[in-house]
């Protein structure tokens, strides 16, 4: 349903991204794990589309010059050329690393935003969903969104990438900075979202321990290429990652 | 799908490299390399003025351009280095003139005491007006340098001091056409090249630091207000003495000089030249005033063709000049496969 074909992306003369191929069914949960520097933001920004914003602006300002490669296709579709805003109306929402919630903006505004392609009704039980489905942020719904706590303020981007109705969800880093028990939460909220909408979700971390008991499929990333995919058993019984990412 | 698989790959020249650490040049063509561009334009600003020997209305443009390229560079050392958007090229330029006319015409002091001291006076008093906004980020800054110049303007003219509209007659002007045309032409240089060094200086890296995120700049120890205060005292330096000189060049000093004119073209020029290179803003000056200059026969229509020119530099090549040439220089480039 949603699927990248060796994708490549060169910032200038460095490679980001080599090959890379990913792909979605509806309903699943991807994991892409990596270290830093895997290219694990790269891919997210290239399927959401935000790569191109990035690309346009460093043409504009003489800076460096990003080339793309590969192709995306969304329910058969290709939307590789397709400009962010027009992605995300057709279902592929970015929840951003570090989050980027509107800090001047309060909770229930920051949500409203996040509904602007819905329409009224939706926007009305959208809200309610993400205020059950992260009860905590019922507290604070007047609360400017910079003065929430981290682990707040990440449910509060993700029930914001919620409010536009994703058919693909894309989590960048959502543990980036949580103590365990908000990771449980989030972790746990992942899930949900995914059994009650039937939305695919594809989330990037680095620490694999966390993440991995709910994913359907996962791929290792590794300066830039994938080296490793498989569904969850495969992936714990590879003895490099268990070394890698678990520590055993 | 072959073509699709070829990528423009940008490198960077051999010569670049050899030449980038000092000690590696062994050859004149590498000196020539790195000297080139740079006794290109000392040259080439230094002959103008004899090129110009027949057409002194022109030898007055390139002076007042000097001017025009200073604030330049003054606004883009603010606003590409500090983070300081300042719209007050016309302050300065109106407090150094103000300032260097009454230490000429009222204290009777000689015009190479005149213009230095309003240069350093004329910082202060700038800096010191500008303090209370630079603790803040955003705006202010720039809303308050507007301003300025407009709040002297009236208090000049309501309470008719300093000559009221008709402003300060009678500055001296400078001893020869020689040394009127030189002195600027060798200021603007000097302060262009000394503005490149300090800006790779470590306070220049601070300085760049409160521009990405003062909070870290902060926690680093290190005091942001005196650090913008500092800034705001070169600039303020830069731009005063482009006034205090233009004072003399008129031999009068007078409202004119707040005129808005000074604010609005050197940034102009920065966004032609390239902002954050120091180099092409006055470049970009060099190019901006005299075209106006130019365009002067078409009347009231030179507006229209002045800012088509901005526009379509600011949509097709919003890099500037300067980035644009310098890429050029360094770099070459070609097709690679994937």
């Amino acid at each position: 349903m949603f699927e990248a074909r060796e994708l490549m992306v060169f910032y200038e003369n460095m490679l980001a991204l080599n090959n890379v191929s990913i792909q979605c069914e509806k309903g699943k949960i991807i994991g892409v794990f990596g270290s830093n520097s895997a290219g694990k933001s790269t891919l997210m920004y290239t399927l959401s589309g935000i790569i191109l914003d990035i690309k346009k602006k460093e043409e504009m300002r003489g800076g460096e010059r990003i080339s793309l490669y590969g192709r995306i296709f969304f329910n058969g579709k290709d939307v590789t050329t397709i400009k962010p805003h027009e992605r995300a109306k057709m279902g592929v929402i970015l929840c951003p690393e570090r989050r980027r919630i509107f800090p001047e903006s309060s909770v229930m505004e920051n949500l409203k935003i996040g509904a602007y392609l819905s329409k009224r009704r939706e926007t009305k039980e959208n809200i309610e969903y993400v205020l059950n489905l992260f009860p905590r942020l019922k507290d604070h719904l007047k609360r400017q969104g910079g003065f929430l706590s981290g682990g707040e303020q990440q449910m509060l981007a993700i029930g914001r990438a919620l409010m536009a109705n994703p058919q693909v969800l894309l989590l960048d880093e959502p543990l980036l900075g949580l103590s365990p028990a908000y990771q449980d939460i989030v972790i746990e909220g992942t899930s949900k979202i995914r059994d009650a909408k039937g939305i695919s979700i594809i989330i990037t971390e680095q620490y694999a321990r966390p993440v991995i008991p709910i994913i359907d499929y996962g791929y290792i990333l590794e300066n830039g290429s994938s080296m490793l995919s498989g569904t969850k058993e495969e992936l714990m019984d590879n003895p490099d990652v268990k070394s890698a990412y678990f520590g055993v | 799908m072959n073509r699709e698989m070829m990528r423009k790959e940008r490198i960077d020249r051999g010569i670049k490299v050899r030449t980038e650490r000092i000690y590696a040049i062994s050859s004149y063509r590498e000196i020539l390399y790195l000297l080139g561009p740079r006794v290109l334009l000392i040259v080439g600003v230094m002959v103008l003025p004899l090129a110009l020997e027949f057409a002194p209305y022109w030898k007055r443009v390139v002076n007042i351009t000097c001017v025009y390229s200073l604030l330049a560079l003054s606004f883009d050392f603010l606003a590409n280095y500090v983070g300081l958007v300042c719209l007050g090229g016309a302050f300065f330029v109106g407090v150094g003139g103000y300032l260097s006319a009454i230490f000429n015409v009222y204290l009777g002091l000689p015009v190479f005491l005149s213009i230095p001291l309003a240069t350093i006076g004329g910082a202060i008093f700038c800096t010191a007006l500008l303090l209370p906004c630079l603790p803040l980020r955003g705006v202010y800054f720039a809303i308050v340098t507007l301003m300025y110049p407009l709040l002297l303007t009236r208090v000049i003219e309501a309470l008719n001091i300093m000559g009221g509209t008709n402003g300060i007659t009678g500055l001296a002007s400078l001893p020869n056409e020689y040394v009127e045309q030189y002195s600027i032409i060798i200021m603007m240089l000097v302060f262009m090249f000394g503005m490149r060094r300090f800006v790779n200086q470590d306070i220049g890296l601070v300085l760049r630091g409160v521009k990405d995120n003062d909070q870290s700049v902060r926690a680093s120890g290190i005091n942001i207000t005196y650090m913008k205060g500092l800034a705001v005292f070169i600039a303020s330096f830069i731009g005063c003495f482009g006034g205090a000189y233009i004072a003399h060049l008129y031999m009068w000093a007078g409202l004119s000089l707040f005129a808005l004119d000074f604010s609005i073209i050197p940034i102009a020029s920065v966004v032609i030249g390239g902002g954050g290179t120091l180099v092409g803003p006055v470049i970009g000056s060099f190019i901006l005033v005299p075209l106006s200059e130019v365009l002067r026969a078409f009347g009231t229509f030179r507006i229209v063709i002045y800012c088509a020119a901005l526009t379509g530099f600011i949509v097709f090549k919003s890099e500037g000049l300067m980035v644009y040439m310098q890429r050029k220089y360094h770099q070459f480039e070609r097709w690679v496969k994937v």
